[in-house]
């Protein structure tokens, strides 16, 4: 027996158990460069959907209405608009990059609707219209390069894909290298999908640096760690023990199209898949996506609405369980406190090489930023531990 | 490929920073407030008066529709902060008034949460640049007026028969010695003249 009246409608199902159904849009690419980071997030979505819908105790139940804006940021706002026209969609989960995250701002703010994000970006924004659950730059760059420039130097090639997630995390970096008395070596950019690497390869190979930041993204930074591995195969100096490749956004489901090339570099997250499979989250973005539906089924019990206003003034109230561990959303901010967890890509998954001792709020605008990091940096601060 | 070298463009520091916003209670001022506290300063409303210690503030965001001139505890275009108009109504009069504070950078109503990261480091900028033109012209401003001496030390300097290249030699020299500029040496050269002078004729 199920009855519908528009938003916000009923279902009962069963006789005591009377759910309110609860209208969400999903817009995450099935296709396009970034294929793989965009169908992590749709596989956490769609795995925090099932898990509220199958959970008895749960007070709501999702229906997920998808569009599929193909990789191409300019149809992420018509599509967003398409989901929210009718009024009856509130909660939007997705956007990949930066630019479709910027195309769909406009779009909550016409319909007065909220975003879930659930992927790693390059900071300074805080929109009301978003909430941020996965890592901003004081839970991403700012950790690895402090645990970096310590071991290994701070010498830097900086590599990004041409938008501004590459532009302004290596912007950041550009700081945190002069913050450590390094030298930025090199900054090169190349276009979405562009695999064309020759050029960087010569110029990291005459200049030598202690590291290689790597914000590029999908075919571009798997034809850019394989050529690396090649160089490293010639020159031991750029193997990942001497000259390891960092990335901020690089997620276990990708290991597989890198076939072995990323062996031994480092990455940083929130969260990183134990193998085990078993139903738990592959990668730190599945785990993100998956507890936006989870917290935002919480809040929509705990309002006793879905209204984006209603749901955005408990944000701060509570701790969340999400696959990621109980988390906290900062209420100014709408970004999430995360645990930052640096690993070593070792066959399929990460070894975690070192762990926040606990979450670390979330500092978007880096206005709490200590130039060489005492607060942040990993070796040095007694209340952060090493795992080996 | 940008220039390999130091590093260190640099993070904006924002933290902890204040701004004051001159606005009565609105929708506007509270998404104002909201957004600033999101980026990291310490935010609080004023209307229509400013706190006794508003000089004292890191940035000023003013209310350009129902704003006047006495709400400011400077004279219009002196404000010691970098100021960010808001602006609603769009009549020549206001937006003249807004200019005449000297606005660093503007907002325009309804207040959203875009735009004001940028007005602020676009606001700080301009003041900055404000300041180092004000202090840059007032330096000049002093080096044309020693200008003088230096056509007086001169003339001295010839008349007691340097020839012109020995007597700007002479004082470059004094100037270098001294470790102060030649303007300043000339002053320092005419008013040891004169003393000397007064002395001779005393004598």
């Amino acid at each position: 027996l199920q009855q519908v009246c528009g938003r916000g409608a009923l279902s009962i199902q069963g006789p005591w158990n009377l759910r309110q159904r609860v209208d969400i849009g999903v817009l995450y690419s099935r296709g396009g460069d970034y294929r793989l980071l965009s169908e992590a997030s749709c596989a956490g979505a769609e795995a925090g959907i099932r898990a509220v819908n199958a959970d008895p105790a749960r007070r709501v139940t999702f229906a997920a209405h998808r569009r599929e804006p193909g990789g191409r940021a300019e149809a992420y706002g018509t599509l967003c608009a398409d989901l929210l026209r009718s009024g009856r969609i509130r909660h939007v989960l997705g956007c990949t990059t930066s630019s479709s995250r910027k195309e769909v701002i406009p779009v909550l703010e016409r319909f007065d609707a909220l975003l879930w994000y659930a992927a790693p970006y390059e900071g300074f924004e805080a929109s009301e219209r978003i909430v941020y659950a996965h890592a901003c730059p004081n839970q991403h760059i700012v950790p690895l390069l402090n645990y970096v420039a310590p071991h290994w130097g701070a010498d830097a090639f900086l590599l990004g894909s041409n938008y501004v997630w590459g532009w302004e995390v290596n912007r950041i970096a550009r700081a945190l290298v002069g913050d450590w008395n390094g030298r930025v070596l090199g900054e090169r950019t190349l276009a979405l999908g562009d695999t064309d690497v020759a050029h960087l390869i010569a110029e990291i190979r005459a200049t030598r640096p202690s590291f290689v930041l790597n914000n590029l993204i999908g075919q571009s930074s798997y034809a850019f760690l394989k050529a690396f591995a090649e160089l490293g195969r010639e020159d031991a100096a750029f193997r990942p023990e001497n000259c390891p490749v960092l990335s901020c956004d690089l997620m276990e489901p990708e290991l597989a199209a890198l076939e072995g090339s990323g062996e031994g570099h480092l990455v940083v997250g929130p969260y990183f898949a134990d193998g085990s499979g078993a139903g738990k989250a592959a990668s730190s973005m599945e785990a993100a996506a998956h507890a936006c539906v989870l917290i935002l089924a919480d809040l929509i019990e705990a309002a006793g609405t879905d209204a984006p206003e209603r749901v955005r003034a408990l944000l701060p109230t509570r701790a969340f369980a999400t696959p990621m561990g109980r988390l906290r959303i900062d209420g100014q901010t709408q970004h999430a406190h995360l645990p930052v967890r640096i690993g070593r890509i070792e066959g399929s998954g990460f070894r975690e090489v070192w762990r926040s001792e606990g979450a670390l709020a979330p500092d978007p605008y880096l206005s709490r930023h200590d130039p060489r990091g005492l607060s942040s940096v990993p070796a040095a601060r007694p209340a952060l531990r090493v795992v080996s | 490929m940008r220039a390999a070298g130091p590093a260190g463009a640099g993070i904006p520091h924002l933290g902890g920073l204040r701004a004051l916003v001159l606005h009565r209670a609105h929708a506007d001022t509270a998404a104002l407030l909201r957004q600033l506290g999101a980026i990291g300063l310490a935010a609080e409303a004023a209307w229509p008066d400013l706190p006794a210690d508003a000089v004292l503030a890191d940035f000023l965001f003013f209310d350009a529709d129902q704003g006047f001139d006495a709400q400011m505890p400077w004279m219009p275009g002196e404000a010691p902060m970098p100021l960010v108009a808001l602006i609603g109504t769009e009549a020549p009069g206001r937006v003249e008034w807004a200019i005449r504070q000297r606005a660093d950078a503007h907002l325009a109503k309804p207040i959203g949460n875009a735009g004001i990261y940028s007005a602020l480091l676009i606001a700080r900028q301009k003041f900055e640049e404000r300041q180092a033109l004000t202090r840059e012209i007032a330096a000049l401003r002093k080096q044309v007026a020693e200008r003088r001496s230096v056509v007086q030390a001169v003339v001295r300097l010839t008349e007691a028969g340097l020839s012109e290249a020995e007597a700007f030699g002479r004082l470059r020299a004094l100037a270098m010695n001294e470790r102060i500029t030649v303007e300043a040496a000339a002053v320092r050269f005419c008013a040891a003249a004169e003393g000397a002078g007064r002395g001779a004729r005393r004598a």
